[in-house]
């Protein structure tokens, strides 16, 4: 009986439920709307001038009576402006393009990007996946944690930053690596994410990339191959051509 | 498969026939035609080119398993019940969204195919519940079938399952969200069909949820039919809930009064109940949907029932009595006066039988003051020509037009399978719908033309812009709504429709069979009543008030006690306590639509048949019984005993009434036309607004259905959002 | 000979033990069965125990002779076996050898002080009411001068 308990909470604590990290990638939870202060059809929303212009430079792009098309890019753009997708702002882009809201809430909603909760200035998403987690990940996270004092899914209280842990974010060969916001910030150590998180905080924005050094993604110790430099044009060509 | 020469698939087919030599018959004289030539379990079969395998498969009599796929609905694939294995095909292909192409042998009970079939509803019901036991789909489930027949007898499935929050659209469906297998059935009929897109799908994967996102009503005059598309029982009817099992209750086919379509309905009966009232498939009519008034308001069918015959006593408060008592009433009262002093108003849901009884025994008293509570304009040709007040294009006939104009009618709420079919017709075939009348959402698109009744006029002379898109149509069709021929000015509405229907059709040079010229009504016993002879409006009997008033139903209230002398008597025959009951002396108890076998002849002229499903309650009878009875006491007998007989009568009367489900042609509109311009009468002002504008005004518009508690509960929902008529739910 | 001397005994006996020929024939009619035995008790209303195990097999050894007037009601001719109060019942159905005479019942507060008949038939019978929805709910007229 105690055995079979003692293995029960070691296996909940280190298997990882597949069920959930969707609905905690996705910054939102559930997916149904409910109204709440900052959430709710009236709050207000518009796109600015300078995105209107450049709403209709989108839809340019699609056929005519393909509106529905710049879904995703309109959405985006609404996300950028406000932060995140507030249901006014969804409600808004359906209007914009003459679509039924509900054909938006549902790419909304399928999508992960799109931030249907308020998130803080600095969006911090932490990879957790195999290849990362390899590579220490979870120091990175507990740093974050540790730094910033909240655990995944909040919000510094000064609307600073929110954490997140999600799936692979494709830059496997740099982990462990986090995104916040747009850019991404590889090959990280504890260190490195604490001084990132600094420098945001001084309102500046630290350049993205490696950390360790090494140019974009090349092999960590160097060069392997194409070392020498290269042979210039008519190389390995047969001579009668 | 282009890389597959013929000789290839020759060589195929000489392999198969050597294996069957009863497939050898293979007729090779189709060098004309493009039909694609397809296997299906090793049989030929030819269809055309674009058929889906799925299709292909039902041709050849063999019926795939599906859940997402709907014939009337567009294609999703993605339930993947239907995979079925195409031979020298590496993977299973989704039947229903795959195009056959030449020589393909499809083998639809293949070990492959049973296994992908197993595996695909080892999937579905990982995460549906196993509550069959308290399901109401439990009994008529595809999910609770096609796992009897095509599922593993066991599950491997050993993790939690999904839980999803129930959604509440509304007061006509229930859902239990957890039961859903994303068929998305009821998203593409909400989209497709009804024209809400309210309904859609929100999260991804496993969170992949069917709802509206945001709190909110379902809001659709078709909105029931998602019941019947969901092959699971996540959308179930709200007031059904519990109260009946399919495999116990008695089905009746019928058709329903409630409005003058005559839609096909199926009526489930238990314990002379009538539990609830499901689509029957008519592809003329109704096709497979029927309105949510139709299919909801049969409650109003158990309550302020007229069950016993009443009398007024001397204080004037109407009393229970006996048949014997009432009767001998009747008939003494109809004895006492002149044939000329006794008139009869029909009621909109009053069948043939019963009307052409009624006309008789007030014939047979010297009364010709027989009128319907409907107005329609008598002037010019009335009601004399056939095609004057029908809808002579057919409801079907809408899929051929290519332009069609609306007069003075919002026919989404005035006859909501007809919309569809516009609306159907408009999505695929590219109809052009414009519209004279107030401004309404018929979920699609149109031209407004404006509500002035000056619009008729410059469309009937020419001048108007539109008129060129008129004579540009191939097969133009003219529908007015009854409501806007009940105006001051109605014989005028007529002239000037009239006249654009005929002028759109010498500019079309559409064959003589093509009919232009529509009316659309909006109850039920009108064409019939029309047919049989009876004067439309009750403005004779206003102009000579009768001193025997018999109301059949006449529930619209046209004419009050004041309309009337002090002394005269009214009796009415109905079955439901709601205008005309509380104004009479005498009142008859008769059957509603469900409890008799009688003949209602819908908008087209399409006489049909309900049938008896439960019997009349308390002392109640059928309608035309009472009146035989009534005239064999006033000293009249009518000659006819039984149904048949009433029938052979109709027949006498009008044939067409007892040529069931046929609809007699009826050709009359240039004639009609030259007596329209006869009629001497100025169109008024005042816009064109049918009565039924929003959703609200759709749900309680009859005897039946103003008695119905369900579709009060849909007024207030429409009115003040679905939350407000929230009930806990039990399950 | 013993053996018609003894019907003779027991037949004047049965005479005997009725109170005479009338007796004999009262009783006779009344509940078509003559016995004679030993008088175990007589109850409150005057209903009449008696018992015979010696010539009636076990099932007829016990009786009674009803009372001819009980809670008011006459019941020389309509005699009815739920007259019998309940704590005789037990002892005249043999769930017990021990008569209330000798073993009185232990006072339960839902004894009845005076036992009542079965009113099975008459018009306090209980009558079981529908829980279920009526199908059908009439329209009840306005009534007249309301409106």
């Amino acid at each position: 009986m105690f055995l079979s308990a003692a293995v029960r909470s070691a296996v909940s604590q280190t298997v990882r439920s597949l069920h959930r990290s969707a609905a905690r990638a996705g910054a939102g939870g559930i997916f149904v709307h409910r109204d709440t202060p900052d959430n709710n059809s009236d709050t207000p929303f518009d796109f600015t001038e300078e995105n209107k212009k450049r709403i209709e430079a989108i839809i340019s792009m699609y056929p005519v009576g393909h509106k529905q098309a710049a879904t995703i890019p309109v959405l985006d753009l609404a996300q950028r402006q406000h932060g995140w997708l507030p249901i006014s702002a969804m409600n808004k882009v359906a209007e914009v393009l003459e679509i039924a809201p509900m054909r938006v809430y549902e790419v909304a909603t399928f999508y992960t990007m799109f931030l249907r909760q308020p998130v803080g200035k600095y969006f911090i998403q932490i990879c957790t996946t195999t290849p990362c987690m390899l590579c220490n990940s979870d120091s990175i996270l507990e740093a974050i944690q540790n730094k910033l004092g909240i655990k995944v899914g909040e919000t510094t209280p000064d609307k600073m930053f929110t954490l997140i842990e999600v799936e692979c974010l494709g830059a496997c060969v740099n982990a462990p690596m986090v995104q916040i916001n747009d850019n991404y910030y590889e090959d990280l150590s504890p260190k490195d994410i604490e001084d990132i998180i600094d420098e945001l905080k001084a309102g500046r924005i630290p350049p993205p990339g490696p950390r360790n050094g090494r140019f974009s993604c090349e092999p960590a110790g160097g060069l392997t191959s194409l070392t020498e430099p290269p042979k210039g044009p008519g190389f390995g060509v047969r001579p009668d051509l | 498969m282009l890389r597959l020469p013929t000789v290839g698939r020759a060589l195929a087919g000489a392999a198969k026939s050597s294996l069957a030599p009863s497939n050898t018959v293979r007729t090779s004289v189709r060098a004309a035609s493009n039909m694609v030539e397809v296997f299906v379990d090793g049989k030929p079969l030819e269809v055309e080119p674009g058929t889906t395998v799925l299709q292909a498969c039902e041709k050849a009599g063999i019926q795939i398993p599906r859940f997402c796929y709907h014939e009337r609905l567009s294609v999703a694939g993605n339930c993947r019940m239907c995979l079925v294995e195409i031979e020298r095909a590496p993977k299973p292909v989704a039947a229903c969204a795959m195009p056959v192409m030449k020589g393909w042998n499809i083998l639809t009970n293949s070990e492959k195919t049973r296994k992908a079939r197993e595996g695909v509803m080892e999937f579905l019901l990982a995460n549906h519940p196993l509550d069959c036991p308290i399901c109401d789909q439990g009994g008529e489930c595809d999910l609770q079938d096609q796992s009897m027949q095509f599922g593993s007898d066991r599950s491997r499935f050993t993790e939690g399952k999904r839980a999803v929050e129930d959604k509440n659209i509304g007061p006509l469906i229930k859902t239990i969200m957890t039961r859903c297998i994303q068929c998305t059935r009821c998203v593409r009929f909400a989209s497709e069909i009804a024209g809400v897109e309210d309904l859609g799908t929100t999260g991804r994967g496993n969170n992949l949820q069917i709802g509206t996102y945001v709190e909110k009503m379902f809001m659709s005059e078709l909105s029931g039919n998602v019941i019947d598309v969901c092959p699971v029982g996540a959308l179930t009817s709200k007031p059904y809930a519990f109260t009946a099992r399919p495999w116990e209750t008695r089905k009746t086919e019928s058709i329903d009064v409630l409005d003058a379509v005559g839609s096909n309905i199926m009526v489930s009966t238990r314990g002379g109940e009538v539990m609830r009232v499901m689509p029957r498939l008519n592809e003329d009519i109704n096709e497979e949907w029927i309105s949510d008034k139709t299919r909801f308001a049969y409650d109003g069918l158990k309550r302020q029932r007229l069950a016993q015959p009443m009398v007024k006593d001397d204080s004037g408060q109407l009393t229970p009595t006996t048949w014997e008592d009432a009767l001998t009433r009747v008939a003494g009262a109809l004895q006492s006066v002149q044939g000329s002093e006794v008139a009869a108003i029909a009621g909109g849901m009053a069948d043939a039988e019963t009307l052409v009884s009624l006309k008789d025994l007030l014939n047979r008293l010297n009364s010709e003051n027989l009128c319907t509570e409907e107005l329609f304009p008598m002037a010019g040709a009335g009601t004399d020509l056939r095609s004057n007040y029908l809808l002579n294009s057919r409801i079907a006939g809408i899929e051929d037009c290519d332009l069609l104009l609306l007069v003075g009618t919002n026919p989404r709420y005035e006859a909501p399978l007809f919309n569809a079919r516009i609306r159907k017709s408009w999505l695929h075939n590219e109809l052009r719908v414009a519209m004279v009348g107030h401004s309404v959402d018929l979920s699609f698109s149109y031209d407004h033309l404006g509500e002035e009744t000056s619009v008729l006029k410059e469309l009937a002379n020419g001048t108007h812009p539109f008129c060129q898109v008129l004579s540009a149509a191939k097969r133009p069709v003219v529908v007015v709504g009854s409501s806007a021929l009940q105006r001051e000015d109605g014989a005028a509405i007529m002239r000037a429709v009239s006249t654009i229907a005929q002028n759109a059709r010498t500019s079309s040079g559409v064959e003589e069979r093509w009919k232009v010229l529509n009316v659309l009504h909006r109850v039920a016993s009108q064409v019939a009543a029309l047919d049989l002879g009876y004067k439309a409006g009750v403005d004779a009997i206003r102009a000579a008030p009768p001193k025997v008033l018999f109301l059949l139903g006449a529930d619209a209230g046209c004419i009050t006690r004041a309309d009337l002398p002090e002394d005269s008597l009214i009796i009415y025959q109905g079955h439901h306590g709601d205008v005309g009951a509380p104004m009479a002396d005498i009142i008859l108890p008769g059957a509603a639509y469900t409890e008799k076998n009688a003949t209602y002849v819908n908008t087209e002229g399409r006489s049909q048949q309900t049938r008896t499903a439960v019997t009349a309650p308390g002392m109640a009878r059928e309608d035309w019984k009472i009146i035989r009875a009534v005239s064999e006491l006033a000293g009249v007998t009518l000659p006819y005993d039984s149904v048949e007989g009433v029938r052979c009568r109709l027949a006498e009367v009008s044939p067409n009434l007892v040529r069931y489900d046929d609809v007699e042609e009826a050709n009359y509109f240039k004639q009609a036309n030259e007596l329209a311009q006869a009629v001497n009468q100025d169109l008024l002002a005042a816009p064109l607004v049918p009565p039924q504008l929003t959703a609200k005004d759709f749900y309680m518009t009859d005897s039946i259905s103003r008695a119905s508690q369900t579709m009060a509960k849909c007024v207030k929902a429409v009115t003040e959002g679905a939350a407000a008529v929230d009930e806990p739910s039990v399950c | 000979m013993a053996e018609y001397a003894n019907l003779v005994r027991r037949a004047l006996g049965q005479i005997g033990g009725h109170g005479g020929v009338r007796g004999f024939l009262t009783q006779f009619f009344r509940v078509n069965d003559v016995k004679t035995g030993a008088l175990v008790g007589v109850d409150k209303y005057g209903n009449k125990y008696y018992e015979d195990s010696k010539h009636y097999f076990f099932g007829r050894h016990r009786w009674v002779i009803y009372t001819t007037e009980m809670n008011g009601k006459n019941t020389m001719w309509e005699v009815d076996g739920s007259m019998v109060p309940a704590e005789w019942h037990r002892w005249l159905h043999c769930m017990t050898d021990d008569p209330p005479t000798t073993h009185p019942p232990e006072p339960k507060k839902f004894l009845a002080e005076v036992h009542q008949f079965n009113v099975s038939g008459s018009s306090q019978q209980y009558v079981p009411y529908s829980t279920t929805h009526k199908k059908i709910h009439e329209w009840v007229p306005p009534k007249a001068g309301a409106q």
